[in-house]
């Protein structure tokens, strides 16, 4: 973790990774019998040949983005938050909650606003559960925060089929969303929705925080070097707790404009946007800016990835390969970049 | 006879080793002295195999050897001890000796290695439990499992002839476990092993040498008799005089204002009393030295002083804001990935113009980085380099630099010139003097003894996380030394049958 | 008295148990020695889908099993790699191992499927109480003894093979210098290497030697306990593990105990849903009850030593 951040050539490496990536698994998809040109045009024509199918890019890396984030944020204070997965489906439940049977009383304008922080709220403490069993009981967040997603799947999947149940189906969901507590639509024909505007406008905003405000400068020693950062009188349980809430939250977050931007509901399918965070912070360096990229990179990955099933018959479970693949490259990239960087001098100079 | 004739060893620009020739005589005591850096660990890295040398050769009773691993060293009888151990403390002594020395992997017989542990131990008067796991020992102890270690390796390995290295043997033994070292290192002597003796204390080597090779930067530049009087092997050694920080220890008149205290604390933890009843005062405009041990309860009261750890009973009264150069400053002061501009603002981040209500001014970082790094002679291409280029004399200027930046009232410096050469620890020193002559209040854990008493004011010495009951006169060294390791100023019993001639005191 | 309700929840258990213990012998041995691999779920899935690809395609099971093990030890060379080698850091590069497994395992699956290896064929999987080389009337009469039988005979075969697996690992990390440098390098790593051992070599022979373990503990999944694959079948399974190594607090013997308790809590709550249960608890409580049991297994654990001290380090630390 130590290493992500050093230098200017965070952008080179990503790139670099990138570019090896597409290399293996165009050479590998060609011994299948997949010419590497016909892949790349039908991929790119999936993720972004028409402005419907570029709108669809959008509308998927707003989820990752708002993921990555949560995971950038966490890895950069140094909390390993791995339970992404779990806080957006908290997230996405207490919206669909707050959407279809605890109505918030008011106009649209109030009550999608009210839910939408409530969801982010409940995203966050589920995260905070993590950072209170290690706390109070030792238990490492690598893996009570694992543990938590599996957890949350269950819950989710009981409120689903019990209170929150469209009664008018036998099929596993819950009730839509009524009109007003939708996000507006930006494009008429998509879905995509105000979410993934907020969710840009909020990278920027940590960003800015992280860079240029005290308690991210606080957020990133505590996250590098603990140790110091106690010696020099940094609250550093307070902001490991901040972190791990703003991780959560975002998730949570994610998972509510999932489903108040475009399912409208809560369905027994899997949704999976927490662990491609990872994915996404990795790529994007830690780097809010950097994964506002990444994340449309993998959003058009994602759309392009369905092209190809639609019309090479290639699974679009090679999306997931690539994405293990493209957090590999990136390390040991990374890695040899910040070793070569950090080498000190020799003594007496 | 092992005779190194021309060894040169150069890394990259930098010369380590120029044509340097030794005879080390089987039977006899040969000291290597020289400062930090002049090259007396190359030279041994090199005769123990884990380097080459650039040019020149090894020859052992006119025959050459090749060298090429500690492995091969140890066949040609040549074993060394490091300056650094290289034990496993959750393991058991027994296993670290099969860790190192059973070459094979499979079963271990642990009844016959503890029994050749017993015997050689034994023949040097030492009293080792072979199951004891190595973290619950005390250093000195520590290192006669190394010594140990490398005695049974020499053995295994089966050479008539026996030479083993020390490499600064004694630089984290109290001065009572130097008394017992220094015997032993005598008798094997006696017992036909030809011992080189590496260090930088002169008074060791007096004791315990019967030849001394002076290096100073790379080279051999005298060889002769260990009876040279300390002041001429000085100069050698360093070349030109250097500002050693030495005046009159001038506590603080019981008028000025006290900034730390510590009454009746007492810490416990996991059962065990980490610190007892530990009454301490430090007042405005002295240095108050804690002697000791490493491991006595040093790290505790810092803490405790620092609010980190909170006193089972007692009290701990301590300002708010305390200077702290601490004592392993990669893990503890900097953060390395960050630039050097970043770290020197680590202290004052929260004040304008720093940053201003929550909001970080960038430029004025980059100023007081300038102002600072000019005036602590701090070298980096420029402050916004990651602080983990610098070198490490460097890095602990700029540690010193921002600490005593800013004039602070209290400072706590743990082994400040850790890793500096003679100049930049005088200098470092000569900061903390001028820090107390200016009414700072300076708590001072020091591992090297010598630079404490010089420049501590009173001097409290810390054993079992006892504190003595009164400060003791700085001038006092061996009662000093004393209750470093017994806790009692009192005359030690004798160290047994392998007394050597000098008294314990220096 | 085999019928009898104790014998059969602990002869249930022992069949739960043994992926775990496997599993888990591989991760106690990698994390003793300094390498956290949270990549043991992708591993184990990894195992599933080799196995099943392996027997559908051959038609053996035992070419499944062998598949299973190579796959899953060549997926850790690479996770050995990038951690051991690169010194990259370990919990990113196993969730990545997580995401290539998933992806990879699912791939493979349609891929089998549109070839038409939906099932395994007769005999692609192994069988239950299977001893090799006795007669049918020798392994009946063995499974008929009186509480051993169900236990230990009425098993599938690798589940001896653990128990070996197992008593040799014990074996050899408490009476053989193997076991003393195993534990140094988790703790000590320097100090290894000034003794002249090879720290990253060891490192990364003891991942590929866990991978193979998972590997195989996969293999049982998909070829003997069940036999046909899904995609996402061991559904949570190597983070449980990971809970059950700390649990075990990195002994061979606090694993054992802990995957056999953990059998057990599986095997009550199966029973317990056979008996008409689920009618009132919603499944999905048994679905997270693995975790739920992790997690409050962790939670109450004393506080005591906490594991090898350089866990999750890489090696040679950057100075």
């Amino acid at each position: 973790m130590r290493r992500w951040l050093v230098g200017s050539g965070e952008f080179v490496i990503a790139i670099g990774a990138i570019v090896a990536v597409i290399i293996v698994v165009l050479t590998g998809l060609a011994l299948l019998g997949h010419p590497p040109l016909t892949v790349l045009t039908t991929w790119f024509q999936g993720a972004a040949g028409s402005g419907t199918r570029f709108a669809l890019s959008l509308q998927e890396a707003g989820p990752l983005l708002l993921t990555g984030l949560a995971a950038a944020v966490a890895f950069r204070g140094g909390v390993w938050n791995i339970g992404a997965e779990g806080q957006f489906l908290i997230g996405a439940v207490t919206m669909v909650a707050f959407g279809t049977v605890l109505l918030i009383p008011g106009p649209g304008w109030f009550s999608l606003p009210v839910a939408l922080v409530l969801s982010t709220i409940t995203g966050a403490a589920w995260a905070l559960l993590a950072t209170g069993l290690e706390r109070w009981r030792g238990v490492p967040v690598v893996l009570s925060t694992i543990l938590l997603n599996f957890i949350a799947i269950a819950v989710v999947g009981m409120l689903v089929q019990g209170p929150l149940h469209d009664p008018t189906t036998t099929a596993p969901q819950t009730a839509l969303l009524p009109e007003h507590v939708r996000l507006p639509v930006l494009v008429d024909g998509t879905k995509l929705h105000l979410g993934v505007l907020v969710a840009a406008l909020i990278a920027i905003a940590l960003w800015l925080g992280l860079k240029r405000t005290t308690i991210g400068f606080e957020v990133q020693v505590v996250g590098l070097n603990p140790d110091a950062a106690r010696l020099l009188g940094m609250p550093v349980g307070a902001r490991q707790v901040l972190v791990m809430a703003v991780s959560g939250g975002l998730a949570g977050f994610a998972g509510a404009a999932q489903v108040a931007g475009v399912t409208g509901m809560l369905s027994g399918s899997p949704i999976s946007y927490g662990y491609a965070g990872i994915a996404v912070a990795m790529l994007g360096r830690l780097h809010p800016l950097g994964i506002l990229v990444a994340a449309l990179f993998l959003g058009m990955l994602s759309t392009g990835a369905s092209g190809l099933e639609r019309r090479l018959a290639i699974p679009h479970d090679l999306g997931d390969v690539v994405q293990g693949l493209l957090v590999l490259a990136v390390l040991v990239a990374g890695g040899i970049s910040a070793r070569r960087a950090l080498r000190p001098q020799a003594e007496g100079t | 006879m092992i005779s190194l004739n021309g060894i040169s060893k150069r890394f990259g620009d930098l010369v380590a080793l120029a044509e340097v020739s030794l005879t080390i005589a089987p039977g006899r005591v040969l000291g290597l002295l020289g400062e930090n850096g002049a090259g007396k660990s190359t030279l041994m890295n090199i005769l123990f195999g884990q380097l080459k040398p650039d040019a020149g050769s090894i020859t052992s009773g006119g025959t050459a050897l090749r060298l090429r691993s500690p492995a091969e060293a140890l066949r040609h009888g040549l074993g060394m001890v490091h300056q650094h151990f290289a034990l496993v403390p959750t393991l058991s002594v027994v296993d670290n000796v099969v860790l190192a020395l059973q070459s094979s992997l499979g079963r271990i017989d642990r009844a016959a290695w503890s029994a050749r542990l017993r015997q050689r131990a034994d023949a040097l008067r030492w009293d080792i439990d072979p199951t004891a796991l190595v973290g619950s020992l005390a250093i000195g102890q520590q290192q006669r499992v190394e010594i140990l270690k490398a005695l049974l390796a020499l053995d295994q390995a089966g050479s008539a002839q026996r030479t083993l290295i020390l490499d600064e043997p004694t630089a984290v033994l109290t001065p009572q476990e130097v008394d017992e070292l220094l015997p032993a290192v005598r008798a094997l002597a006696a017992d036909g092993v030809a011992v080189v003796y590496i260090s930088h204390k002169l008074a060791e080597i007096a004791r315990v040498c019967d030849e001394v090779s002076v290096l100073r930067r790379g080279r051999v530049v005298h060889r002769g008799p260990a009876t040279e009087t300390t002041e001429r092997l000085t100069h050698l050694m360093v070349g030109s005089p250097v500002s050693q920080p030495s005046r009159q220890a001038c506590p603080a008149p019981s008028t000025a204002p006290v900034r730390i205290a510590a009454r009746d604390l007492t810490i416990r933890s996991d059962g065990r009393t980490i610190l007892h009843q530990v009454t301490v005062e430090v007042r405005a405009g002295e240095i108050v030295g804690v002697a000791g041990v490493e491991g006595n309860g040093q790290v505790p009261l810092v803490q405790a002083v620092l609010g980190l750890l909170s006193a089972t009973s007692g009290s701990v009264t301590a300002p708010g804001k305390i200077a702290v150069i601490p004592d392993d400053r990669q893990r503890e002061a900097l953060v390395m990935p960050l630039s050097v501009a970043q770290n020197l603002a680590l202290r004052r981040y929260r004040e304008v113009p720093f940053s201003q209500s929550g909001w970080l001014s960038p430029a004025a970082w980059n100023v007081h980085a300038r102002a600072l790094m000019a005036s602590s002679d701090v070298r980096a291409p420029s402050p916004d380099v990651a602080v983990a280029t610098l070198s490490g004399g460097n890095q602990q200027k700029a540690v010193v630099a921002r600490e005593l930046d800013g004039d602070p009232a209290v400072i706590i410096a743990v082994n400040p010139t850790r890793g500096l050469d003679v100049g930049a620890a005088a200098a470092v020193l000569n900061r903390l003097i001028a820090a107390r002559d200016r009414g700072a209040a300076v708590l001072l854990i020091h591992s090297d003894l010598d630079e404490l008493l010089a420049i501590s004011d009173r001097v409290v010495v810390l054993h079992n996380g006892r504190v003595s009951d009164s400060s003791w006169p700085v001038c006092d060294r061996a009662a000093i030394s004393r209750l470093m390791l017994s806790g009692s100023p009192l005359e030690p019993r004798a160290t047994g049958p392998l007394n050597v001639g000098a008294e314990a005191t220096s | 008295m085999n019928d009898a309700l104790i014998v059969v929840i602990a002869a249930q258990a022992v069949t739960a148990a043994v992926p775990l213990v496997l599993a888990g012998i591989g991760e106690t041995l990698a994390q003793r020695a300094g390498v956290l691999n949270v990549g043991i779920e992708g591993l184990l899935l990894t195992g599933c889908v080799a196995g099943f690809t392996g027997a559908a395609l051959s038609g053996c099971a035992w070419s499944g099993l062998a598949a299973a093990i190579v796959v899953g030890a060549l997926l850790a060379a690479l996770f050995a790699w990038v951690t051991v080698v690169m010194r990259c850091d370990q919990i990113v590069a196993g969730m990545a191992i997580n995401l290539l497994a998933v992806g990879g395992s699912g791939t493979a699956w349609l891929v089998a499927q549109g070839h038409g290896y939906a099932e395994l064929s007769a005999n692609a999987g192994f069988s239950r109480g299977i001893v090799p080389g006795l007669s049918d009337t020798a392994q009946a009469w063995l499974r008929d003894l009186p509480f051993i039988g169900p236990l230990v005979f009425d098993q599938y075969g690798l589940a001896l093979a653990t128990a070996l697996i197992a008593a040799t690992a014990w074996w050899v990390l408490t009476r053989t210098r193997i076991g003393v440098i195993i534990h140094a390098l988790g703790d000590a790593p320097d100090a290894c290497a000034a003794n002249g051992i090879a720290v990253r070599r060891w490192r990364v022979g003891l991942v590929i030697f866990a991978g193979a373990l998972a590997g195989a503990a996969g293999a049982y999944l998909s070829i003997m306990r069940t036999h046909g694959f899904s995609p996402l079948m061991t559904g949570g399974m190597g983070f449980v593990v990971l809970a059950l190594v700390i649990f075990g607090r990195w002994h061979i013997g606090g694993l054992v105990a802990a995957c056999l308790g953990f059998g057990v809590i599986d095997a009550l709550q199966s029973h317990l849903q056979s008996r008409g249960l689920n009618a009132v608890i919603p499944y999905q409580v048994f679905q997270a009850l693995p975790f739920i049991v992790a997690l409050i297994a962790l939670a109450v654990m004393r506080r005591g030593t906490s594991g090898p001290r350089l866990l999750g380090q890489a090696w040679p630390t950057e100075r």
